[in-house]
């Protein structure tokens, strides 16, 4: 199984007396979509924050495996360290800086895992400039993939909520994942911003080779997008399959979906 | 029918009483256990001075001050909103007025043309050595504070230790301390320019370290700590530092020398007098104010920006939280280690009761008054709070006390955070940030229209 991009054992993370995540395992092959849903509070976020390096579980083996094949285990590195071997992401609530303007936002993450010097940024010598540059083409080309190119400008807390969620997905590409794990994309977004939403995730996979790891409450785009699912509930794993199986699933229709009659509305 | 005490304006005019009653008492002359009203009534010294001329009737200028604090206060409510509006369009920025950048340049040109002038405008040996003691210092020290406090968006109350490092660096590296100087060879401070700026940047890097793990209040008080550690050190170690008497206090030690110049055909020495200094200062604010700029625009100050504004997504796309805070600190302590080797060199000896906690917040409320984050601001709020504290003291109108000073100083800053909650010049990213946590992030669009290029 060396094409797992990430191969989760056993972890279990508490909080005191609190259990979030409670002996999950999981996996996810590399270009793969994969979901994580379940009902609030089932851990899903808390997973991410595990993945990402910002919670540390205390039991479990996270194992990373970016371009150059070499394992990493995350638990225990710092955010910036899993961000750097290649793990990007977006939050629930958008998490921008907001007071930047979208170029800035998707700059700073182009730029975030070249060396810093303190004097090459002062004297701005020929590497320094080529590298700006090297970084502004990076930002105008992401703004371009996500549609965001319009709106380079304009100060990031005057977008849309969709809007809001393209410059996070355009901000955590630039830093040049293996893997984008987006958290809720669709929250707060129209009908017709879901549709490009749809889109433009696949688009990320296809045409960026980012495998996706996706928590997401709205059905319909999870059964559109996800090749594989993993049902959580209380912080353990209840069922893990195709979206078909999923749907079909007695153990997820009780913890999760409540009744056979709003899967189909649902879904 | 509303109880009689609860009805708004007699509300506000116990308030008024009460303000102008506080201030009033706090203004005063000290009371003496015999008599601790004096405040309000006078004292024998009072009365024989200028300002004894209002003791006899002191009640009524308080009263006549309440009434009128009362009148303004109910105006205010009044007239509020047009009034305001017509506040805040006559505060409107400077930036937005010369926001083109050819237009800046030359307006920076001429600034720096008058600031070259200015020893000679002002050609008073009082305002001479204010220029370079009270202001050019503090335009160093408000420049490195606001790349800490500003960029990075950490609040440090210690700044004073970076300032007297460089100061007791310059001491010892010259021969001035009690303790033999490195190699025991005499510097020229010239030279101890940059070791007083290595060492600064170490100190920052060494105290930055450990502590920058802590996030706001918890982190203030740590540097508060640092700030007092190093005067108590200062003050306690006699056999090095020299003690309370400062450098030059011990038999053997002799004054921190000048600087001098002797380089081929050009030989200087500078001496006692200001404006020399105020020359030699002039070029490194505006090296420091060059380097600080490019820095904020870099992305190092990209990099302090994200990690000011989310801390946690900052981390999410691969920004080193504590490696670019350390980096701050260590950068913002340079240009306060400069300013310790100009002013013990300029003033030949140096005490460890220059360097106390007062200094570390008059610096913090030059870059709050100025505008955080933003270089012309804290330069122009240092300009202005220095001139204003030095002319009060220079130049006492009737009832001023020096004593009083930071009063006043702290009434002004209020007042300027009430109008412009930004500081004087807002840095733009700054201005964002407060009119966005102001209007919440859903109003953004109508109040950020056009702010944008």
């Amino acid at each position: 199984m060396s094409d797992l991009i990430f191969d989760v054992r056993n972890v279990t993370l508490r909080f005191g007396g609190v259990v979030s995540l409670n002996d999950v395992s999981l996996h996810q092959g590399r270009g793969e979509i994969l979901a994580v849903i379940g009902p609030n509070g089932a851990g899903k976020t808390s997973l991410f924050n595990s993945l990402t390096g910002l919670y540390r579980p205390q039991e479990g083996v996270i194992t990373f495996q970016g371009r150059d094949g070499v394992p990493l285990s995350i638990i225990g590195k710092k955010a910036h360290r899993v961000s750097a071997a290649g793990v990007a992401r977006t939050f629930q609530a958008s998490r921008m800086f907001s007071a930047l303007t979208t170029f800035e936002n998707v700059k700073i993450g182009a730029e975030s895992h070249r060396g810093i010097g303190v004097l090459g940024a002062m004297v701005r010598g020929p590497r320094t400039r080529r590298g700006e540059h090297e970084s502004d083409q990076r930002t105008l080309d992401l703004l371009a993939f996500v549609g965001l190119q319009e709106k380079a400008n304009v100060v990031s807390a005057s977008l849309s909520y969709g809007d809001r969620r393209r410059l996070e997905i355009a901000r955590g590409l630039a830093t040049n994942p293996q893997v984008l794990l987006l958290d809720e994309p669709a929250a707060g977004t129209n009908p017709a911003e879901k549709i490009q939403l749809t889109e433009l995730i696949r688009r990320v996979r296809d045409e960026r080779g980012v495998s996706i790891l996706l928590i997401e409450h709205d059905m319909k785009l999870v059964m559109a997008l996800a090749e594989r699912l993993y049902v959580l509930n209380f912080g353990s794993v209840i069922a893990e399959g195709t979206p078909d199986e999923i749907r079909a699933n007695p153990a997820v229709i009780e913890a999760y979906l409540g009744s056979a009659e709003q899967t189909e509305d649902r879904a | 029918m509303i109880t009689w005490w609860r009805q708004p304006w007699i509300r506000r005019l116990m308030t008024s009483l009460a303000v102008v009653a506080v201030v009033e008492l706090m203004t005063g002359p000290s009371g003496s256990f015999a008599a601790p009203t004096t405040g309000l009534i006078g004292s024998y010294n009072e009365r024989v001075s200028v300002y004894g001329l209002f003791v006899g009737r002191r009640w009524m200028v308080f009263l006549v001050l309440a009434l009128a604090f009362f009148g303004v206060w109910s105006a205010w409510l009044r007239g509020g909103p047009r009034m305001r509006a017509a506040l805040r369009a006559s505060t409107a920025s400077p930036r937005d007025v010369a926001s083109r950048r050819p237009v800046r340049w030359g307006f920076y040109v001429v600034l720096l043309v008058v600031a070259g002038f200015l020893p000679h405008l002002v050609n008073d040996p009082y305002w001479q050595s204010v220029l370079v003691e009270q202001i050019a210092v503090f335009v160093l020290l408000a420049l490195g504070l606001n790349v800490v406090v500003g960029f990075a968006g950490l609040l440090d109350l210690g700044f004073v230790a970076f300032y007297a490092i460089g100061a007791y660096t310059t001491a010892w590296v010259t021969g001035a301390l009690p303790t033999p100087a490195p190699f025991d060879v005499h510097l020229n401070p010239f030279w101890a320019i940059p070791v007083a700026i290595v060492f600064v940047m170490v100190a920052g890097i060494l105290l930055g370290t450990p502590t920058l793990r802590l996030r706001g209040d918890y982190l203030a008080i740590v540097t508060l700590g640092f700030g007092e550690i190093i005067t108590i050190f200062a003050n306690n170690l006699y056999g090095i530092t020299g003690g309370s008497y400062g450098s030059g206090g011990t038999t053997g030690s002799h004054p921190i020398p000048h600087f001098s110049i002797a380089l081929g055909p050009i030989h200087y020495r500078w001496t006692l007098a200001p404006v020399p200094y105020y020359y030699l200062t002039l070029v490194f604010v505006v090296l420091f104010i060059i380097g600080f700029s490019l820095l904020e625009h870099s992305r190092i100050g990209r990099a302090w920006t994200a990690i000011r504004e989310d801390e946690v997504a900052a981390e999410s796309v691969g920004i080193n939280p504590l490696k670019y805070k350390v980096m701050a600190f260590a950068i913002g302590a340079a240009s306060a280690g400069f300013a310790g080797v100009v002013t013990a060199s300029q003033s030949n000896f140096i005490f460890p009761a220059t360097f106390t906690l007062q200094l570390s917040i008059n610096v913090l409320v030059l870059v709050i008054f100025g505008g955080m984050g933003s270089i012309p601001g804290v330069v122009a709020g240092a300009v202005v709070i220095q001139t204003v504290s030095m002319y009060l003291i220079h130049t006492p109108p009737a009832g001023f006390q020096e004593s009083d000073l930071y009063m006043y100083i702290g009434a002004l800053l209020i007042v300027t955070m009430i109008f412009r909650p930004a500081g004087l010049i807002p840095s733009r990213r700054r201005r964002r940030e407060i009119v966005l946590s102001e209007a919440g992030e859903s109003h953004a669009d109508e109040v950020l229209t056009g702010d944008v290029a």
